[in-house]
């Protein structure tokens, strides 16, 4: 060390720069070493818990009379794995033995607990079982993790709310499928499609004509999933007033009800091609007898999709014959008509699809 | 001992150089360190967010479909499996649309066979302008499946052909001789469901060399026996856990993988599609369109998903390596000074203010510095000026940082996706973090700046498809390739 004694500044900066970040590189490599340690240890102890709350829960389950250990606190990760995988399996997620286990374990508690104290996966996975658990004891709690600021929490306090009571919850998460925008669609499609359509169709219906453009087309979608009659009335209410082609053009996709074709065909001449387009797969799914001269026109339409969706159309009502379509086919002189025609009987001779 | 004696003003050059280099050197290491603290937080948010243990399920209706685009010249070798495996992706709706670009060896008969394709009447939209499109091929069993023939006109127009036949509204990117995971297809999409405004989505490539590959999909994560390629494997750490992952969530992110990457395809038409007269034609389109969509106003976000999802060869040869690094090169410059204009944009944001002066700085022109201050200090050791103290100690404080950035994104990686389990793998990389800057730093060092010296030449020419010797003892024990590739995936720059 004496070089540094009479060393230029730049060299005595450097040496100690070294120093600093070699002992860091050397911290941070222990650090790795005893992170791995740990991981290992967790993963071995979770995996056996997991394993051993596994072969209780299952003999539960089958109605075997297992007695019931005590629930470890470093078990609970664990079983609470376990929980929610075999619930996850259940038809109708619920099974008394299981449930027997539960109590017996004092599960509902220890969950409580863990949604304030655990880490961030425990509390997501605590939330989970509450649902499964189907406890009203703590819907309240459950309640407020639906401002939670992570999608994840909120959303999965709203499936466990939808699990606990729907009816009483659907009021709550109705808002928040309008105003979270950061839900994922099939998250909020998989909470819907879990509960009774009896019991969130209206008043799904109910906020989708309220919503704005914008939202009510994600919702006439999940409408539309859950309820295709309910979403009728809704889709033709919709109709009825002026709204954005988005909203326009996804009630095309959900369409069911032949009734409505009345207010499908105006829409193969809207001046938006994406509304052509989809008026065009509409007519497709629920035309009648004489719909398919209204496509003719669409085949040869500027937008490339549009001249793709009308041929299929075509291909797709069921009064048309192959032979019906080798006429239309002969008597097309525009050139992309026939090109498209070409394709799309091409494609369902192949079966390809698009 | 004095070997040459210099004239006393390129001397006091040469000194007075050794501060610049000095002030640089602190200065990318300081950002790089501040890049890899983003990306701390970044990954440990993600992997909270999206921990696979409380995903909900992906409903069909609400994923949107993707068509995945497969360049592909001279792939004879390769083609089948990829496809074979691409089929197994685990993602409820998507299209496989394969590009022959001409290829002179049997790629197109072989893909035709496998997938009993016949020629079908496509109603091609030539949207974007590429060399003559021959024929259009479906399968009448893997109804997913098209096959575009057209004349040889390289990747760029490869995949700007693919685009046109595209269906679907996003199009994703795969390189012909990458590894993909079952899930990777739906991680990488997923900021597309996250966030309506993101145009493009990008994830981590990791070496493949050492792993086990089954079918076509990947089967256990291993490292490679090989020097070259564990190198590659520290490089490939650091470039992507933070050189690229500290930038996403500034929206300033500048290179999405050729190898393996998503786009909004009505945008990427809009922004003129991939350009053919460049050897780094993914950067280029990144960088275009972040210019493109500022000028318009448009709000956007360009992603990049942490997770290891695609896994591709490296180079095993110098030879490989060299031609490698230096399109590396090349096409960095060639992606960032046509699209200057994005740097200082009044409303250029992170990426117009600081992500591309960074790059232009200390990526592209990077190695001049880097290799003028090896040579400056060669060149004062031989004439006596620069003592063994000083040197040794420079090159502690030198070795020592470079480590510290090794070791970061080691601990970026443990405390994510903890791929390298067994300590005596952690020792591995931690050996080759430090061995990599006696030798490998300076030689690569030397070929980007021959990447560089052919952009400034002039030497540039259309996206052609490199040329890299694989040995995919991974995928076909024993069997050594020569093949001629995707250009190599944009990599740690």
């Amino acid at each position: 060390m004496n070089f540094l004694t009479n060393a230029d500044s730049r060299i005595v900066f450097a040496f100690w720069l070294g120093v600093g970040v070699v002992v860091m590189a050397l911290l941070m490599m222990m650090v790795i070493l005893i992170m791995r340690r740990v991981v290992e240890n967790n993963d071995r102890n979770h995996l056996r818990a997991a394993t051993f709350w596994r072969r209780v829960l299952a003999e539960a389950m089958h109605g075997l009379p297992a007695s019931v250990p005590r629930l470890a606190r470093g078990d609970l990760a664990g079983f609470v794995d376990v929980w929610n995988d075999l619930h996850d399996t259940l038809r109708d997620g619920d099974n008394p033995g299981m449930s027997r286990v539960a109590a017996e374990v004092g599960l509902e508690q220890k969950l409580y607990l863990a949604l304030d104290h655990g880490g961030f996966h425990n509390r997501v996975m605590s939330i989970i079982a509450m649902g499964y658990l189907k406890s009203q004891t703590h819907f309240d709690k459950l309640a407020r993790c639906l401002d939670d600021r992570s999608p994840i929490v909120s959303l999965s306090a709203a499936r466990a709310l939808m699990k606990i009571d729907p009816a009483r919850a659907v009021e709550m998460v109705l808002p928040h499928i309008i105003t979270r925008g950061d839900w994922s669609q099939s998250g909020v499609a998989q909470i819907l499609q879990e509960t009774d359509p009896a019991v969130v169709s209206r008043e799904l219906g109910e906020v989708t004509l309220q919503a704005n453009d914008g939202v009510a087309s994600r919702l006439v979608r999940f409408l539309a999933d859950v309820s295709p009659e309910e979403a009728s009335p809704v889709i033709r209410r919709i109709f009825s007033t002026a709204h954005d082609d988005h909203l326009l053009a996804t009630c095309l996709q959900v369409m069911t009800d032949r009734e409505d074709l009345a207010l499908v065909r105006p829409l193969l001449g809207h001046s938006r091609w994406h509304v052509r387009m989809h008026a065009a797969t509409t007519v497709g799914r629920l035309g009648e007898h004489g719909d398919d001269r209204l496509l003719l026109p669409l085949l040869a339409d500027e937008q490339w999709w549009v001249r793709y969706r009308a041929a299929q159309a075509l291909t797709k009502l069921s009064f048309l014959a192959p032979a019906d379509l080798q006429r239309i086919r002969g008597a097309q002189s525009d050139r992309f008509a026939c090109d498209i025609l070409d394709h799309v009987l091409a494609e369902n001779a192949i079966g390809a699809r698009a | 001992m004095t070997l040459i004696t210099l004239p006393p003003g390129l001397i006091d050059a040469l000194n007075w150089m050794q501060w610049v280099f000095f002030a640089y050197f602190i200065c990318t290491n300081i950002i790089y360190l501040s890049l890899n603290f983003v990306s701390m937080f970044s990954i440990i948010q993600y992997n909270r967010e999206h921990g696979s243990k409380f995903r909900l399920k992906n409903f069909a209706a609400y994923q949107p479909p993707v068509s995945i685009l497969v360049p592909a010249h001279n792939e004879e070798r390769t083609i089948v499996t990829s496809i074979q495996s691409l089929l197994r992706l685990d993602y409820p709706n998507f299209e496989i649309v394969v590009v022959n670009d001409g290829s002179t060896d049997s790629t197109l008969q072989k893909v035709i066979d496998a997938f009993g394709l016949v020629e079908f009447p496509e109603a091609y939209r030539k949207r974007l302008d590429t060399a003559d499109v021959n024929r259009i091929y479906a399968s009448p069993i893997y109804p997913g499946v098209r096959l575009v023939d057209k004349l040889n006109g390289g990747k760029a127009d490869a995949l700007n052909a693919g685009i046109n036949a595209a269906r679907y509204p996003l199009f994703c990117v795969v390189d012909a001789d990458c590894v993909l995971q079952r899930d990777s297809l739906a991680r990488v999409v997923q900021p597309f469901l996250e966030d309506a405004s993101t145009v493009a989505s990008g994830g981590v490539i990791r070496v493949v060399n050492g792993c086990k590959v089954r079918q076509g999909l990947l089967d256990e994560v291993g490292l490679s026996d090989k020097l070259l390629p564990l190198l590659q494997t520290v490089e490939y750490l650091r470039a992507f856990l933070f050189g690229r992952l500290g930038w996403s969530p500034l929206n300033a992110l500048l290179i999405i993988s050729g190898a393996f990457g998503v786009f909004y395809k009505e945008r990427v038409i809009a922004a003129g599609g991939y350009r053919s007269d460049t050897v780094g034609e993914d950067m280029e389109l990144v960088v275009r369109m972040h210019d493109r969509m500022r000028e318009e106003k448009r709000p956007y976000r360009i992603t990049f998903v942490p997770d290891p999802i695609c896994w591709t060869e490296a180079p095993e040869d110098l030879r490989s390596l060299y031609n490698q690094r230096v399109r590396w090169q090349q096409g960095l410059a060639e992606s960032l000074i046509p699209n200057w204009r994005l740097m200082f944009r009044s409303n250029g944001g992170v990426v117009g203010w600081i992500a591309y002066p960074f790059m232009v700085l200390f990526e592209c022109i990077g190695p001049v510095i880097e290799v003028l201050g090896y040579l400056a200090v060669i060149v004062l050791g031989l004439a006596g000026e620069l003592s063994a103290e000083a040197f040794f100690v420079f090159l502690f404080a030198s070795v020592g940082l470079g480590v510290l950035l090794s070791v970061n994104a080691m601990l970026l990686e443990e405390l994510s996706f903890h791929l390298y389990p067994r300590p005596m793998q952690q020792l591995k990389l931690f050996l080759v973090a430090v061995f990599e800057n006696f030798g490998y730093r300076q030689l690569t060092a030397v070929f980007r700046l021959v990447g560089l010296g052919r952009w400034l030449a002039g030497l540039r020419g259309r996206a052609r498809w490199g040329k890299v010797h694989r040995n995919p003892t991974w995928q076909h024990r024993g069997a050594a390739v020569s093949a001629e590739v995707v250009n190599p995936p944009s990599g740690p720059r």
